[in-house]
């Protein structure tokens, strides 16, 4: 049974984390961190007394929960806003979405600071960044849970409720992408 | 053919997804200020509303020369205090059935004693004659019929 002080140090040991990724899937900063809060909250709540072995699997899986459930929410809001922008003005402005256009860019006096191997690594960050915000949700899912989360591929498959194939399948296509993504910039990991 | 040539092998796979990873959690850790401080009230949140852990507390036993036989008295009084009411409500279920049953006996025997000590014997109701006898004005229709064939005479 996971203690107080063993429940801390896991949040903060996933938060900053656990954000990015709902940055990635969500791409706004404010959702991200409810979506984050929520999740917290929830295995709080409900799985505090689990085992602190047991805690990462089912932090990622709420944290999945949560980001589906913004995009439901979010498609019911989108139809009504879309049904009633329609009887008004036309507007297209959505059309030419462009996630690079919505990640801030890196604080460039920081950046001057550290000197040009800090501002290497953070283009490189922010150009890896930008394609995992591409690529599908369940390749991205997948992608950010075998390797940032360093679940094994039986664990990612039961947060995501599907086969240890599909995890395999939805990793190699994440990874592929990616590759060649960065490979078109010129980009070797 | 450039298609197979561009792809990774597992193991460069695994190398490429190893190495997003640790960039990936460098970018993590320059998260802004307000993010962060953001982040850190949505922990105490959660750890304040943190499900409470199961605590089995042992009743404190007293030490001493007669602790022992304190200790089997209050055990016993214990286990009395949940049999005593478990004994009651069983002898009471036993008796409230008794008591239907005897009622029930009771019942059927004064309705055999009234048919029996009645002026028609209980195989006449059997007989569906006598009901239709019933049916069509019983003995006071046969009792008038009777009279006034007499006073024709």
């Amino acid at each position: 049974m996971a203690s107080a002080q063993e429940l801390s140090v896991f949040l903060s040991s996933v938060e900053q984390r656990a954000f990015k990724q709902a940055v990635y899937a969500v791409r706004d900063d404010d959702a991200a961190l409810d979506i984050v809060q929520d999740a917290m909250i929830k295995l709080a709540e409900k799985y505090g007394d689990r085992p602190a072995a047991e805690l990462p699997l089912v932090f990622t899986r709420i944290l999945q929960n949560r980001i589906h459930d913004w995009f439901r929410r979010q498609k019911v809001r989108n139809t009504w806003v879309t049904l009633f922008s329609n009887m008004g003005k036309k507007s297209d402005e959505n059309d030419d979405f462009d996630p690079l256009e919505s990640l801030s860019a890196p604080d460039d006096s920081e950046i001057h600071q550290d000197g040009g191997r800090k501002l290497e690594r953070s283009q490189l960050l922010q150009a890896l960044e930008s394609e995992i915000s591409k690529l599908p949700a369940r390749q991205r899912e997948a992608f950010l849970m075998r390797y940032w989360d360093e679940l094994s591929i039986t664990d990612t498959a039961k947060a995501m409720s599907c086969s240890e194939g599909s995890v395999k399948t939805h990793c190699s296509r994440a990874t592929q992408a990616l590759a060649k993504a960065l490979k078109l910039k010129g980009i070797t990991l | 053919m450039n298609r197979t040539k561009d792809l990774l092998t597992q193991t460069q796979a695994d190398e490429f997804g190893q190495a997003s990873a640790v960039l990936l959690s460098q970018g993590s850790q320059a998260l802004p200020t307000g993010i962060k401080e953001r982040l850190y009230a949505a922990r105490m949140k959660a750890l304040s509303v943190r499900k409470a852990e199961k605590v089995w507390i042992q009743k404190p036993v007293l030490a001493s020369s007669s602790g022992t036989w304190s200790f089997s008295s209050r055990s016993t009084w214990d286990t009395l205090g949940w049999v005593a009411p478990l004994v009651v409500l069983v002898f009471g279920l036993i008796g409230i059935a008794q008591w239907q049953e005897d009622s029930r006996i009771n019942d059927i025997a004064e309705v055999d004693a009234a048919l029996l000590s009645d002026d028609v014997p209980p195989d006449a109701y059997a007989d569906s004659g006598f009901l239709g006898f019933l049916k069509n004005g019983g003995i006071a229709d046969t009792s008038s019929d009777s009279s006034s064939s007499l006073q024709s005479k």
